[in-house]
């Protein structure tokens, strides 16, 4: 027993560029996967841990002094520097534990389905990542294993939940009969609802906007070289640097932002393979039987109301993060707020002035939930040896995905008052965003 | 060598699940192409550069080169229909 644990320690010291190819191989050879592709899909992954630990490391060398910059300047403390999504998920791949989600993802599915719970099924392998980051956050707060997979069960079952209720819904936007997502991102709209019953109320706000007329004009703005550069230049500014030292942040944020969409590609050239072995296997268990395909979140992306409210959101963010009191997150790579934008598409049916307002009004939700959260995020990346951390930076992810249940269920797992009282809360918000999507659901099927 | 594009949200995780599926399938048909995942938020500077485009949204607009629906190989629902599609296009 010695010995095994001392030839695990040996393997999870070499660091996550290491450890989780190992354990890719290892479960793609489980699952079938020829030898020739099983290493080929392995290396892979090592290669997308290197690549992204270079960009990382990169970004936070040209971000952080701009960051202290500004904070020795202005007094505005926002050293925790936004790696944005690829990172998160980067540092959660290298959780050693992380690929016990799948199996767990799986038996909640196939569970539900067989009993009738969910009509959905979810194929996308992918964002079982999102809950092993869930399981991350827990696991940061409470310091218990259990506790954290059982919280992060818990968002596997409400993004089924969900799913089933938003699928006509989402029928309606994307034109494809059958899908549905369940991404966890749409947790929010549970949040949102009450806030849009409101603003559904006031005739103003139900007026019809053209997305696509205002899409074409400032679309340029959210491609990642242009926003990259422009985010760059003005913390140049804002830190006093010179020109040319401006001129040269903003091309380094620039490449850093355009460079990290291109390696996390490499996560999912290696995992593909193995999310498409679990798929099969699913389907045919479940062969024959009506039901609703799950799907990630960019089978929304065809909306321009999505992209219009994500990139007018922006310069509220950035603001927002200066005035903020107590918030410590530099919104940089994950300043594209998807996980606020897709959620007020649902909750709103489409209204772009209704789903601003939403947008707007979530921004310090996530700024403060990315502060609370940095602490873990950063010690996460070091402990994995995912991502080389000097002496006084730190990381986050300035957009992390359905915030609320994140922080209610970290909450919950300390079993703390505020904890059990925001859970029962959020079960009541849960049974109104059921009523009202169920009555909308009766309206949409009465308009076909 | 033709090339395809298939584009999400980001460039990163539908598109390259799509398009690592449309690589294999090419693979088992000996047919050579360059199949690229790609950012829908630049896809305009994508589509002039390839031959084929795979989408995994509802188009709101016209593109010059032939579009085909990447929901068929996320689902594998009419997944032969569009493969058969694409062949042709490479052909």
């Amino acid at each position: 027993m010695d010995i095994l644990q001392s030839v695990v320690n040996y393997i999870l010291d070499l660091g996550a560029e290491v450890f989780v190819p190992a354990l890719m191989i290892i479960i793609g050879l489980i699952v079938g996967m020829k030898v020739r592709n099983a290493f080929n899909a392995g290396i892979i992954l090592g290669v997308a841990f290197i690549g992204m630990n270079l960009v990382i490391g990169f970004m936070l060398e040209a971000i952080t002094p701009a960051a202290q910059a500004l904070a020795e300047l202005t007094g505005i403390n926002l050293t925790a520097v936004d790696g944005g999504w690829t990172t998160a998920a980067t540092i959660t791949w290298a959780w050693p534990y992380a690929f016990l989600m799948f199996p767990i993802q799986l038996a909640i599915n196939g569970i539900m389905l067989l009993f009738n719970w969910t009509k959905t099924l979810n194929v996308d392998l992918w964002n079982v990542w999102g809950k092993i980051f869930t399981a991350v956050l827990i696991m940061g707060i409470t310091g218990n294993m259990y506790i954290a997979f059982v919280g992060a069960s818990v968002v596997a079952v409400v993004e089924l939940l969900l799913a089933d209720l938003n699928q006509l819904q989402i029928e309606k936007v994307t034109g494809i009969p059958g899908v549905t997502v369940t991404h966890g991102m749409n947790i929010l709209a549970v949040s949102l609802m009450p806030l849009d019953w409101v603003l559904r109320r006031i005739k103003l706000f139900n007026k019809k906007m053209d997305a696509s007329a205002l899409r074409e004009k400032i679309g340029v703005f959210a491609e990642n070289n242009v926003m990259g550069a422009i985010i760059g230049l003005l913390l140049g500014f804002a830190a006093g640097y010179s020109v040319a030292d401006a001129l040269i942040l903003s091309m380094q944020a620039a490449a850093a932002l355009t460079l990290f969409p291109m390696i996390a590609k490499l996560f999912m050239e290696a995992l593909s393979p193995l999310s498409e072995a679990i798929n099969e296997f699913m389907k045919k268990r479940f062969k024959g039987r009506e039901m609703f395909i799950g799907l990630d979140w960019p089978i929304l992306a065809g909306s321009n109301e999505v992209w219009v409210t994500i990139i007018l959101t922006i310069p509220f963010t950035l603001l927002l993060s200066f005035i903020l009191p107590g918030n410590e997150v530099l919104p940089f790579a994950g300043i594209l707020n998807i996980g606020l934008a897709v959620p007020a598409l649902i909750v709103t049916g489409g209204n772009l002035l209704r789903m601003l307002i939403l947008s707007i009004l979530g921004t310090p939700v996530f700024l403060y939930a990315a502060t609370y959260f940095t602490d873990i995020i950063t010690n996460l990346a070091e402990s994995t040896n995912a991502v080389k951390i000097e002496e006084g930076q730190r990381l986050t992810w300035s957009t992390i995905e359905y915030p609320v249940i994140r922080y209610i269920l970290t909450e919950l797992g300390s079993l703390t008052i505020l904890g059990i009282s925001l859970a029962v809360i959020w079960v009541l918000l849960f049974i109104f965003y059921r009523q009202q999507m169920t009555k909308r659901n009766k309206e949409l099927s009465i308009t076909e | 060598m033709k090339k395809v594009i298939v584009a999400c949200g980001s460039g990163v995780a539908t598109s390259q699940t799509v398009a690592s599926k449309v690589k294999r399938v090419l693979e088992e048909k000996k047919v050579r192409a360059d199949v690229q995942a790609v950012d829908i938020k630049s896809l305009e500077n994508y589509i002039k550069s390839s031959d084929v485009y795979i989408s995994i949204t509802k188009n709101t607009k016209e593109y010059d080169i032939p579009t085909l629906n990447g929901i068929a190989f996320l689902t594998g629902m009419g997944i032969e229909q569009e493969t058969q599609k694409l062949l042709d296009l490479l052909k």
